[in-house]
């Protein structure tokens, strides 16, 4: 909420610099967000008198203006229509700049002299009023400075509010925290008018058929009233509140409104069918236009305000288009009710229909105020339009209130705040916020909040509102006791761990948005059932693009590959460990933790040392097997058993542990980087970690070393291309019983001494007992076997042998 | 004049040269050193040269014997200052290493974790020593567990402060990792002392705003929790995240869930309080919310408000990455821009 400090300087006497106010708001839990200060560049603005208008001699639409500008007089040529001769007006000098950056000059236009320039209220940031020069009161002397003369300087304080402190939407508000602040009294406006001797109940009448949405229901009457502009003080202080002005009956009702809180609205008393306003629910589907010129089609849960025979008000929110005042208008009937705050934030809600009315009555407005700001309200509109207030005012209000009783235990305000305050000074806090406070015994102190505090039900809070007048500053620090946590979730140990180890092997973790496009399904070739498809859809996306929550983290990678690359940068290695959502059956989707990783562009780049490389599939499956390692999951397969979605048919595999798949690696297929934008080669490596989880060996235990020599022996053989070298490794460690330490493949040829659809392995077993020295020959039959049935299994033939070492 | 005592004094100068320059040749270390040592007994007016010249004054018969020595003491010399010469010269060349040590080393490829990453780990190690376990929940959460169960019902006025993306009426994208507080307590009986890390989402896009952004979430309950135990524990992390000069301050303020509440300021870590662009010009940045958990939500979980109290509260990690890198633009932390991952 913006907030002339002006204006509340009429309600609390306040000492302090702008700054402080600021300050001291802030700290009791009124946020001030920024202070503007107003009308500062207005000190050099002169007040002149215009002594003579004659019509430009060149232009029929200028007119040439002697002024008396106190020391000095001075001519203007002048565009405006609304000046005469003998009028008071704020003149710009040559040398001013005006609040938008306007250098005034001495010119000619169109050939006659103008030494300055004659200003309107919005060419001085005074408000948004263009409609002509701006007339200053005839009694200011020339001379004088506009901002002196016209008391415009001014700070607007820029308030955020919590939704508890509905009761500060206003300047009495405001105004009432400061005064307990720093401890003033406040002034609030006397009420003085001259009613008519018509009775108001002869001209008007309400009848309130549903109580619970309208528990009060006030409504004064002015007849005889001048519709037309408002004085410019209040178009003033309504326009730094960020409100247009529209006439001065509506303004002010907007200026009561951001006075005092209390949302008002005028209805033009002749355009009441019978006179008279019923509060009513709307029939089903009714439709109804309110000032706006908006139809809205109304459900029987809103509330309505009804002349005789139709709507004429959606209720607390806004007035309707058939009743409102024109310039025509001569009678005013002028609402000031409290409305229920559900029944309103409900309508607001479904209508998408929010105004500074709904925004107080939702929160709750001051149920016991309504007349007050009735009575204010009539006041200024006599003052200002003229008119004659009706006799009395029309007070439906079935059940008054009655303050809800809260009892406060001091120790228990001290146990929750950590302090210890006496029980006199808490009750002298409660009060300087006009709680009525009662101090039943040396513990209990009995508290009646005031009707406009309707954040205060529970004993809680009055606590806040005792820590907030202590200081929360000024509550002694102290730390709870420290218990040792439990044991820490595996899953984030795991986290941990692997990040740390791709981070040490190049990979740079990225973190891409849970949302992607609906598309990506079908870019990554999905399958009808597949569970890429099981997307959670946002009823609200904030675009096309981000409207499902994603079921793979591969279009996250594509696109910072994609981002990147047209960046210039075409290496990369990146991973992200993050959820995927699947919709299932239940109300909540299931939320599983996936790894994937991906590497594009050059894996070593040329360097002095060494020569360029380009990423291939052993890259990514260098990866895959180190977090596996890491994981101390061991025994795992790589097959290319079924084509995988998203990858390159012929360079993918599937990653199985004993039976179940528990990721996958390959390249990714040309469609889909294509989909997604992407020129080169891509490798990616995806693990659900939530299947992985119960394989990790947690504790790994120790292996004797043995003593004993291990022997070598090379293999080298040349197989069908088609033959996997898995199928070697397997037959080795099968036949070779516990003896073989290990198997290597260490080297692999294609090429022109063998037959192109053939490839030559070669193998290196380390043979290594833990009991005893391996004698050669018994590696030798070992070894023979092992050669036999390699050669009986995979066909191939043995190349010439490298010499055994050892 | 000359007689046997000249001889055999030129000769005994002779050798007394010889096994001085010797000597002297062997302490030399510096080749210029040396130089200017040959200089001295070999040059054109050195020592050997001037001795020689003093043969003429020798009877004739005795010049031979002399010179042969004459000479052979010069050859001796000039091969030991020959030698000498040489090995400085040579161990010269190995002190004058080729090897360009400038030239970049072989490097393992290096990655980095995510700025984000970085910043929830340190929150969450903070805490942990504190004595707060790490627990995770879901991010697509019911409307109960989001609003309803933190005395946010459906008509609560707070709900507005916060834009929902919502899923069905009754299942949103969580707005904070407040509904964390509830999952926990609706299982474990007091004492409860967590932390929760984790992505939460707003429809709100622009450059300090993005739908998606982190929190860490804190709840400790036990008997006897004051708001001053509220105060020394967010001290104590405040001090080990920006340094233990770090001043700091408590301010009203309200959450549905809380109460009293609580932000919590530091003082400006780019202008230290004089005032600048980053802290709107008040010296003061708001870091996180907090406060004492709202006997309400006591009785929504099933805890007794009488027996026990506790607090909460919600940091925002995007803030502090930015804050603590000088960053400005919140959307960088989701581009993945590599030469911006590449800075952390």
């Amino acid at each position: 909420m913006r907030v002339s400090l002006n204006w509340l300087k009429e309600f609390v006497d306040i000492d302090q610099a702008p700054g402080e106010v600021a300050e001291i708001l802030t700290m009791a839990g009124l946020e001030v967000e920024g202070i503007e200060h107003r009308a500062q560049n207005l000190c050099d603005i002169t007040v002149a008198r215009i002594l003579d208008i004659k019509p430009h001699p060149r232009a029929d639409r200028l007119c040439i203006c002697q002024l008396d500008a106190g020391k000095e007089e001075a001519c203007v040529v002048c565009g405006a229509t609304n000046i005469s001769k003998g009028d008071i007006v704020p003149l710009a000098l040559p040398g001013i700049k005006l609040p938008d950056g306007t250098l005034i000059k001495e010119s000619r236009i169109r050939g006659e002299l103008s030494q300055g320039m004659l200003l309107a209220e919005d060419e001085m940031g005074l408000t948004d009023d263009h409609t002509g020069i701006m007339i200053l009161p005839d009694d200011l002397t020339p001379g004088q400075s506009l901002s002196d003369a016209m008391d415009l300087e001014d700070r607007i304080l820029d308030v955020a509010l919590t939704p508890n402190r509905i009761d500060c939407a206003s300047i009495l508000g405001i105004a009432r925290e400061i005064g307990t602040l720093t401890k003033r009294k406040i002034t609030i406006p006397e009420i003085q008018t001259e009613e008519s001797d018509n009775l108001i109940e002869h001209l008007a009448d309400v009848t309130i058929l549903d109580s619970q949405g309208c528990p009060r229901y006030t409504a004064g009457l002015v007849e005889h009233v001048r519709i037309g502009p408002s004085p410019f003080w209040m178009r003033y202080r309504l326009y730094v509140s960020g409100i247009r002005s529209i006439n001065n009956v509506v303004d002010i009702t907007n200026y009561v409104l951001m006075e005092l809180g209390q949302p008002l609205h005028a209805f033009d008393h002749h355009r009441l069918a019978d006179r008279r306003i019923v509060v009513k629910r709307a029939e089903q589907g009714q439709i109804f236009t309110t000032l706006d010129d908006q139809t809205w089609y109304l459900d029987d849960q809103t509330l309505m305000i009804c002349d005789g025979k139709e709507p004429v008000a959606l209720a607390g929110i806004m007035g309707g288009l058939n009743s409102e005042i024109t310039e025509n208008t001569t009678s005013i009937l002028i609402e000031s009710a409290y409305f229920d705050p559900i029944m309103i934030s409900r309508s607001s809600k479904r209508l998408s229909l929010s105004t500074e009315a709904s925004y107080r009555f939702e929160r709750g407005i001051d149920i016991e105020g309504t007349d007050f700001a009735l009575k204010r309200s009539l006041m200024l509109i006599a003052q200002l339009a003229g008119g004659h207030i009706a006799r009395g005012i029309i007070d439906c209000y079935p059940k008054p209130w009655s303050p809800p009783k809260i009892t406060l235990r001091v120790d228990r305000a001290n146990m929750i705040l950590g302090t210890n305050i006496d029980i006199k000074e808490m009750a002298n806090h409660l009060s300087s916020l006009s709680m009525a406070v009662k101090v039943v015994d040396q513990n209990r102190i009995e508290v009646r909040p005031p009707s406009f505090r309707v954040d205060m039900t529970r004993e809680a809070d009055l606590v806040e509102e005792v820590a907030r007048l202590v200081g929360y500053n000024n509550i002694p620090v102290t730390l709870p006791a420290i218990r040792p946590t439990e044991e820490n979730i595996p899953e984030f140990v795991l986290r941990d761990r692997i990040k740390t180890m791709l981070v040490g092997i190049g990979f740079t973790e990225i973190i891409t948005y849970s949302f992607i496009s609906p598309q990506s399904a079908d870019v990554l070739g999905a399958g009808e059932k597949s569970d890429l498809r099981s997307f959670v859809k946002l009823l609200n996306p904030l675009s096309e693009d981000q409207s499902v929550m994603r079921t793979s983290l591969i279009p996250g990678l594509l696109s910072t590959v994609r981002l990147n690359s047209l960046r210039g940068q075409d290496d990369m290695r990146v991973f992200e460990w993050g959820k995927v959502y699947i919709k299932g059956d239940g109300e909540l989707p299931q939320e599983k933790q996936v790894l994937a990783a991906l590497i594009t562009g050059m894996v070593s780049t040329q360097e002095w040392y060494q020569e360029p490389s380009e990423a291939d599939f052993f890259d990514i499956k260098g990866a895959a097997e180190n977090i596996l390692e890491e994981l101390g999951i061991e025994k795992v397969e790589y097959k290319r058993n079924s084509p995988k979605e998203g990858f390159d048919p012929h360079e993918y595999a599937r990653i199985f542990y004993s039976g179940s798949e528990i990721g996958a690696i390959g390249k990714v297929s040309k469609d889909v980087l294509k989909g997604y934008g992407v020129e080169k080669k891509a490798f990616i490596l995806e693990l659900c970690i939530d299947t992985l989880l119960p394989l990790v060996v947690w504790v790994k235990k120790f292996t004797p070393l043995t003593k004993f020599p291990s022997v070598r022996r090379d293999i080298s053989i040349i197989v069908n291309r088609s033959i996997q070298s898995a199928m070697l490794v397997d037959i080795v460690k099968e036949k070779g019983t516990d003896l073989v330490e290990s198997v290597d493949i260490f080297d692999l040829y294609q090429g022109k001494q063998i037959a192109p659809q053939e490839k030559a392995l070669a193998v290196r077993i380390s043979y290594r007992s833990n009991k005893r020295t391996l004698r050669d020959d018994e590696v030798n039959k070992i070894h023979e076997g092992i050669l036999e049935e390699i050669r009986r299994q995979t066909g191939g033939r043995l190349r010439e042998s490298p010499p055994h070492t050892s | 004049m000359i007689n046997l005592r000249g001889e055999s004094r030129l000769k005994d100068e002779l050798l007394g040269l010889r096994t001085k320059a010797l000597q002297e040749l062997e302490s030399v270390a510096e080749r210029s050193d040396m130089e200017a040592l040959r200089q001295l007994y070999l040059g054109r007016k050195g020592h050997l040269t001037l001795l020689l010249k003093r043969l003429a004054e020798l009877p004739k018969e005795e010049r031979p014997a002399i010179g042969r020595l004459a000479n052979e003491v010069k050859e001796e010399l000039t091969k030991a200052f020959q030698s000498v010469s040489d090995s400085l010269a040579t161990k010269e060349m190995e002190e004058v290493s080729t090897l360009d040590v400038t030239l970049p080393g072989r490097r393992t490829p290096r990655g980095h974790l995510h700025p984000i990453t970085q910043i929830t780990e340190e929150i969450c190690t903070i805490f942990s020593t504190l004595g707060f376990r790490v627990v995770e929940g879901p991010e697509v959460e019911l409307d109960y567990y989001n609003f309803e169960a933190l005395n946010m019902p459906k008509d609560h006025p707070a709900r507005d402060i916060q834009d929902t993306f919502y899923i069905s009426d009754n299942v949103v994208l969580r707005t904070h990792t407040s509904p964390m507080q509830i999952r926990i307590m609706e299982n474990q009986s007091p004492p409860v002392s967590i932390v929760a890390p984790g992505k939460v989402y707003r429809p709100d896009s622009d450059i300090s705003h993005t739908p998606m952004f982190h929190q860490v979430e804190g709840l400790l309950v036990d008997k006897g929790v004051s708001f001053g135990d509220l105060k020394g524990t967010l001290a104590t992390f405040v001090h080990q995240m920006f340094g233990s000069d770090t001043d700091l301050r408590f301010r009203p303020s309200f959450f549905p869930f809380t109460e009293p509440s609580a932000e919590v300021d530091i003082r400006c870590v780019v202008c230290r309080g004089k005032g600048c662009r980053v802290c709107s010009h008040s010296g003061w940045l708001e870091i996180l919310g907090s406060g004492m958990v709202d006997p309400e939500v006591f009785k929504i979980v099933g805890y007794d408000p009488e027996t026990t109290s506790g607090f909460a509260f919600g940091i925002g990690v995007e803030r502090i990455a930015m804050l603590k890198s000088g960053l400005d633009d919140i959307r960088l932390f989701f581009e993945n821009d590599i030469r911006f991952l590449r800075q952390f």
